[in-house]
């Protein structure tokens, strides 16, 4: 509120943030551009794959693009392509923010890691597309990719790592770089167990598979999930002008998904040939991780309260919004297709698919937007152009997803309730197959909705990145007049 | 809390579940091994489980991704009905008596990865090598879907065949189709080694052996005894 009265305080440290912003600049727009390019991308698969899905005999020359290699290679770009990426960026940037540190060396080291990380990616995506995929989920693309992104991974992790130490202080609480150091710390981690398993040990039959599963659930749990609210923690109160609600609801929320996070994944395969406390231990965590998703959803809840209007405003507290609400819907999904009673009505069936939008794109992606927004033009050093852009990005993205989960969830219940029907028990697959194709062609509109919007989005980002953004000392606001004082104090956008 | 003790916390955290249900499992799973029926006890010779899957054609199907939609697992009748679906086990028979045991860890003994599966579009192929009996009917499944079933979402994998011209007289190894979906006059499509390993490894999915010391006379166990 005081944003008219300019001391030395004020200008050192805006002097100070700028200097940190120009020290991350060139890795973070880098990440984030190739980011959105694979998002566009991974969309755009996920339109074709679902097609053929439906159709299999649309392009039916082509052997590279049936189903079996176009669906992982769809979830592949999604995940490394753009989140993997998106996430780095947003951590580096917060990370250098929060802590107060510049980036002091390396930077061209992390633009390289960066060309690696794509090349890589890229090579891998086609090996799944000409029959060189190993068909574990989230790890098809061949064998030789996984140290080069792992030393990628690490080269963005360790100095993210070493700003955190420096500026660690006991009696202070940074719930945001918590998280954000825990992603930094768990992906390895998760990564390494993972592909050594699977592709280092002699073999390990059912087991393999469980480990599977189980890297998944932890991707998704320890290192999308604290990458998002990292970010929601970092925003929400930056922007709204309000201090986080709860330490005690932070901190529970953080050591309850911590504690809780590694143990989920096996009831994947519950019934399945892994010993039964496997899936009964998965499904038991994925219902108390309700938990501390619960406790997450109110601190931001309490937090945001009686500051909705700028949630009409800034587009960066918009797409936070909703991605934090999308939290603890991912987490009623988890627990709904993990306990025994659903979990084996939805076993194998779409809501798996749902599982994993409403978590990598419904939460996660709806994140690392809103910080993109916020993040990029102090970065490029100009603000984003066009208001109904952000708009049209926003409402396709909340609209495309949405009917994505929802349809995979209720063809999720349906093929469920198909698989599980004794009339059917000496019918071919028939029934199943016409059931669940209009939710099929549900989510093929959807991902188009959602590939338009992302277009826009690249489109939109690349302008900025150039340098091409409007020239102005105000924000891009989603109100007709520009500057809403009363809704949004101008000096919370430093 | 200082800087050590956090780092501590997520270490701790996290460690234990990546010990207590990865590793240790891991550790453990390298010591299964098949073993003997007793012929005393089980009423039948040999080792369990008897033989691998056709590791040549499990590496098509992995590069095909065909387990994006077709599982391998059966799962135990009080969360599915799996077991009681027509030829999903060895009885093949329109009721069988019994329904499909559910799969077990040694079901995959020798495979360097399971692949139980993504979604279940198709069938389950746990057990396919007992229904599938006819050579010739699966490679045409596998050549023209649409002309077995006509809404059937299954890719055609035709890229795994030779569509070639008809030289002296036709192989007799070529595709058998319909004539709706027959190839030009003159042409026949021949199954390539890989089409043929493929087909070898889907004959080869047997996973419902008795398992030792657990062969109960089906029949007379008239209300299923509840088993742990």
């Amino acid at each position: 509120m005081q944003s008219d009265s300019i001391t030395p305080d004020t200008v050192a440290d805006n002097v100070r943030r700028a200097a940190i912003d120009k020290s991350v600049r060139g890795p973070v727009l880098f990440l984030f551009l190739n980011g959105a390019f694979w998002l566009m991308l991974a969309t755009l698969l996920g339109v074709l794959s679902a097609v053929k899905l439906i159709a299999p005999a649309f392009l039916e020359g082509c052997p590279y693009i049936s189903y079996g290699r176009l669906q992982p290679a769809h979830i592949n770009a999604l995940v490394y392509g753009w989140g993997v990426q998106a996430a780095l960026g947003v951590m580096l940037w917060i990370m250098a923010r929060r802590s107060g540190q510049e980036l002091r060396s390396g930077k061209s080291l992390l633009i390289a890691a960066g060309v690696f990380w794509n090349i890589t990616i890229t090579f891998g995506i086609l090996g799944v597309l000409m029959n060189k995929s190993t068909s574990m989920e989230w790890l098809e693309m061949p064998k030789w990719t996984w140290p080069i992104l792992l030393l990628c991974f690490l080269t963005y992790a360790w100095p993210m790592a070493r700003m955190f130490g420096r500026a660690f202080r006991p009696e202070g609480f940074m719930v945001s770089t918590w998280y954000i150091l825990g992603a930094c710390f768990w992906f390895p981690w998760i990564f390494i167990t993972a592909n050594v398993a699977l592709h280092c040990l002699p073999g390990l039959g059912a087991l393999g598979a469980g480990i599977n599963a189980w890297y998944v659930h932890a991707v998704i749990l320890l290192f999308f999930v604290p990458v998002g609210i990292g970010a929601a923690y970092y925003f929400i109160p930056k922007i709204t002008g309000q201090p986080i609600a709860s330490a005690q609801l932070a901190s529970g929320g953080f050591w309850g998904l911590a504690i809780l996070g590694g143990w989920t994944g096996m009831q994947k395969y519950m019934g399945g040939p892994l010993p039964a406390w496997m899936p009964a231990v998965g499904a038991f965590t994925a219902v108390m991780l309700l938990i501390p998703v619960g406790l997450v959803g109110l601190n931001h809840h309490l937090t945001t309260l009686g500051k909705h209007s700028s949630v009409a405003t800034s587009p960066t507290l918009r797409f936070i919004f909703f991605g934090s609400l999308f939290y603890p819907v991912s987490g009623v999904v988890l627990a709904l297709i993990s306990t025994f009673w659903s979990g084996a009505a939805m076993q194998f069936t779409q809501a798996w698919y749902a599982f994993q939008m409403v978590s990598v794109y419904g939460f996660f992606s709806m994140c690392a937007f809103g910080a993109i927004y916020y993040i990029v033009p102090r970065l490029s050093g100009c603000e984003w152009l066009s208001v109904r852009l952000i708009r049209n990005h926003f409402w396709f993205s909340v609209y495309g997803v949405s009917t994505i989960v929802i349809m995979g969830l209720v063809a999720g219940w349906q093929q469920g309730a198909d698989l599980n029907n004794p009339a059917f028990w000496d019918q071919n697959f028939m029934n199943h197959v016409i059931n669940s194709r209009p939710y099929v062609v549900a989510r093929a509109v959807a991902f188009g909705l959602i590939s338009f919007s992302n277009a826009l989005f690249l489109l939109h980002l690349m302008l900025m990145v150039a340098g091409l953004g409007r020239r102005s000392n105000a924000p891009t606001l989603l109100h007709r007049e520009h500057h809403d004082e009363q809704a949004l104090p101008t000096g919370s956008h430093a | 809390m200082n800087f050590r003790t956090f780092i501590l916390g997520l270490a701790a955290s996290f460690g234990l579940p990546w010990l207590l249900l990865i590793v240790v499992p891991a550790m453990k799973y390298q010591s299964l091994a098949p073993v003997a029926y007793d012929k005393e006890k089980d009423g039948m010779d040999g080792i369990y489980p008897p033989a691998p899957v056709n590791g040549q054609g499990q590496l098509v199907y992995v590069r095909e991704g065909c387990n994006q939609c077709h599982t391998q697992m059966i799962r135990p009748v009080q969360l599915g009905l799996d077991g009681w679906y027509k030829g999903w086990g060895q009885d093949q028979e329109a009721r069988p008596a019994a329904p499909v045991r559910s799969n077990r860890l040694e079901d995959y003994l020798g495979e360097k990865y399971a692949l139980l599966g993504v979604q279940r579009i198709g069938p389950d192929l746990a057990n396919a090598g007992w229904r599938l009996t006819d050579r010739a009917k699966v490679h045409q499944h596998l050549f023209s879907p649409k002309s077995v079933h006509d809404w059937s979402t299954m890719p055609s994998y035709a890229h795994l065949y030779k569509v070639q011209k008809i030289q002296g007289p036709p192989s007799d190894r070529a595709i058998k189709l319909p004539k709706k979906f027959a190839l030009p006059a003159g042409y026949e499509a021949v199954p390539t080694p890989e089409a043929e390993v493929l087909v070898d490894y889907l004959f080869s999915l047997k996973r419902d052996f008795p398992v030792p010391g657990q062969i109960a006379p089906v029949a007379a166990a008239a209300p299923a005894p509840a088993k742990k």
